[in-house]
């Protein structure tokens, strides 16, 4: 394999640089930069070995077991403790257990559990040619740069090529969507192809519907819904990329399509993903914020982005220290944007949506906001006796479970400089919002 | 005449690559503003773009490319890809006569949103790849002419007719740009996709600098 991998470098390396010579054996095991993968498996990535700011071994070592106990009584914990779960990934799941939590998060190892032979009738059907096609043709373009992908005959492409033509198979009126390839191909540098198969159908279904389809009527509204959060919280801003023409969907469509996948550095991706996975597509919304605000936050950075060029290029050169995984994601939990103010502003933006999309209406109320919704509605299909893996249909208010009384801060003989407030993240209103879960824009039909 | 030299700088001209996934679009932007190519780029999704300037006799243009994600559902949110682009290189495999076989209906999706006068120009390419092709030059040549197209073969692997094709789309451009100046008596200078101090251009809201040609 490392052979192969060598050969493929040097073809590559000889079609960009004239001066370079067919390798020696030094050359082609040698220690250059380009040749090594770091430890996500990026050949030449620069995610050496946790530095500074990187929790210490021993913090890593208690989170573990954290999870290892939280996971060992899975349906005890999404009951009870859920707040806990929430805490742990917005600090970030150990990489050694992101194989083990990720699809628990997700509601992956009840969809499989429910349809055990599902995936290996997918997996064995012939997909329809045409998808195929278009699916073999993106393999190799998915993560060019990761070890994982690099050989076509590899477990990755191959891995890649299976998930995404079940995919197809499963459900053939959405058929393929570009972005899934890199979606799953993070998925696959996790888990084997069948775990990956489920998430990706969570992810596509549950946390994201309208997304992927042909009509990707979700992504429009979201743009829309980013836009006016914009102009809410970041107006300077807003007016700025309004007047240089920059609509959201000029940089958004591949934010969200690929949950930044392609957008920061690894780990903080990996960090997005642990929160997204749990608490759903507000990540999304705050991530984008927070990028936002990093490459056009001060009047400095604006003045120097006169027109669209130069506005979309400052979104994508944000310097990566500033996206470094402890750093960002700070920020990206501190963004003022509770569950409550997404869902009143995708119902304002679903009212002014125009009548004359030709595609189907986007239908927000399908999205299940995160682990805690989706434990409470598969709970319900297995009360019910209904194990398929389907999108609920009927979507229920949960049960109020009893809250242990707030803790009021002590005031007694103390004054107060504003400390209900966030202190950080971007100068915008609202003290933090407490509730549990993000339940408010669930109807109880029955 | 002597002061038109100083108005002749600042020219750009926006111009998108479409045409269907996989065809080479990404690589013909990467071979003409960064003289790159690369056989694992990556798929694109959502919008990608880059600058060059060339000279045309004395004026500087910045030709603005813009590159976007070919599959058929991508065509939902890259309307607003479209507006204010005054050229077009309709991108055809020559190896995969599918690719070919759909060029009128990218055609509709490029009139439907963009200015009717907008140049065009139909590229088939990969021809380093002679042996693989399915599309005979005559054929699509003659689509061209009557549809009033500019055509040539390229290859973006080895650089064959890459910079012809820009260039030639860029100086059919200017052409039309020259004409409507003589014509007019504005005499400042006009730029495209971009904003001039004092403009304000509202999101959806025509702006005063669009050129129609």
């Amino acid at each position: 394999m490392a052979q192969a991998l060598g050969e493929d470098l040097v073809q590559t390396s000889e079609l960009q640089d004239d001066s370079s010579s067919l390798g020696s054996d030094s050359e082609l095991s040698g220690p250059g930069p380009y040749r090594q993968a770091d430890r996500y498996g990026f050949i030449g990535g620069s995610s050496a070995e946790p530095g500074p700011g990187h929790p210490p071994a021993d913090l890593i070592r208690q989170r573990e077991m954290k999870w290892v106990e939280m996971t060992s009584h899975w349906e005890k914990t999404m009951s009870r403790r859920y707040k806990k779960v929430k805490m742990q990934c917005r600090k970030g799941i150990p990489s050694a257990l992101r194989a083990r939590c990720w699809p628990l998060l997700c509601g992956a190892h009840v969809c499989q559990k429910n349809s055990p032979d599902t995936y290996k009738e997918l997996a064995e059907a012939p997909g329809d040619p045409q998808w195929m096609e278009t699916i073999s043709r993106d393999l190799h373009r998915q993560f060019p740069l990761h070890e994982m992908f690099v050989s076509p005959q590899g477990h990755g492409q191959q891995g890649l090529l299976q998930v995404l033509k079940a995919y197809t198979l499963h459900r053939p009126e959405q058929g393929y969507c570009q972005a899934q390839g890199p979606v799953a191909a993070v998925l696959l540098m996790h888990l084997p192809p069948e775990e990956a198969f489920w998430c990706l159908v969570q992810i596509c279904e549950v946390y994201l519907p309208g997304y992927y389809g042909p009509h990707m009527e979700a992504v429009q509204l979201d743009a829309q819904v980013f836009s006016a959060l914009l102009r809410r919280l970041l107006p300077r801003v807003h007016k700025h990329l309004q007047q240089a023409g920059v609509g959201p969907l000029l940089y958004l469509p591949e934010w969200f399509l690929c949950l930044f996948a392609r957008s920061l550095p690894f780990p903080t991706v990996l960090r997005v993903w642990d929160a997204f996975l749990s608490e759903g597509v507000k990540v999304l919304f705050r991530v984008g914020l927070t990028l936002v605000r990093l490459a056009l936050g001060s009047a400095e950075q604006r003045l120097a982005c006169p027109g669209l060029l130069e506005t979309l290029g400052a979104l994508r050169a944000i310097p990566p220290a500033q996206l470094q995984e402890e750093v960002f994601m700070s920020q990206v939990h501190s963004v003022a944007l509770s569950e409550q103010d997404l869902q009143r502003e995708v119902r304002a933006q679903l009212a002014q949506l125009p009548q004359s999309t030709s595609g189907p209406p986007p239908r927000p109320q399908a999205r299940l906001p995160g682990a805690q919704a989706i434990f409470e509605a598969q709970q319900l299909a297995g009360v019910r006796g209904d194990t398929r893996p389907e999108v609920p249909r009927i979507v229920v208010q949960p049960p109020e479970e009893p809250r242990p009384p707030r803790r009021k801060p002590q005031t007694r003989g103390k004054t107060f400089h504003g400390l209900l407030t966030r202190a950080r993240g971007p100068p915008i209103e609202g003290p933090p919002r407490s509730h549990r879960g993000s339940t408010s824009f669930l109807d109880t039909r029955f | 005449m002597g002061n038109r030299a100083e108005e002749d700088y600042n020219f750009v001209f926006k111009v998108v690559l479409i045409g269907e996934s996989g065809v080479g679009k990404t690589n013909l932007l990467s071979r003409f503003t960064r003289n790159e190519f690369s056989h694992d780029s990556r798929t694109t999704i959502g919008v990608e773009f880059s600058t060059r300037t060339v000279l045309l006799g004395t004026a500087a243009i910045k030709a603005q490319i813009w590159d976007t994600a070919g599959l058929e559902r991508y065509r939902a949110i890259t309307s607003a890809y479209y507006r204010g682009a005054v050229g077009a290189l309709l991108v055809f495999d020559l190896t995969k006569h599918q690719t070919y076989a759909v060029v009128e209906r990218w055609l509709k999706e490029l009139y439907d949103h963009a200015e009717a006068t907008i140049v065009v120009m139909l590229v088939g390419n990969k021809s380093d790849l002679s042996q693989a092709r399915e599309v005979p030059t005559e054929e699509a040549r003659m689509f061209a002419e009557n549809n009033g197209l500019l055509f040539l073969e390229t290859s973006a692997l080895d650089s064959t007719n890459v910079e012809l094709a820009f260039e030639t789309v860029l100086k059919e451009i200017f052409a039309k740009v020259s004409k409507q100046r003589q014509g007019s008596a504005r005499t400042s200078a006009i730029t495209l996709g971009g904003t001039q101090a004092g403009q304000e251009p509202g999101a959806g809201e025509k702006r005063a600098c669009c050129i129609s040609l």
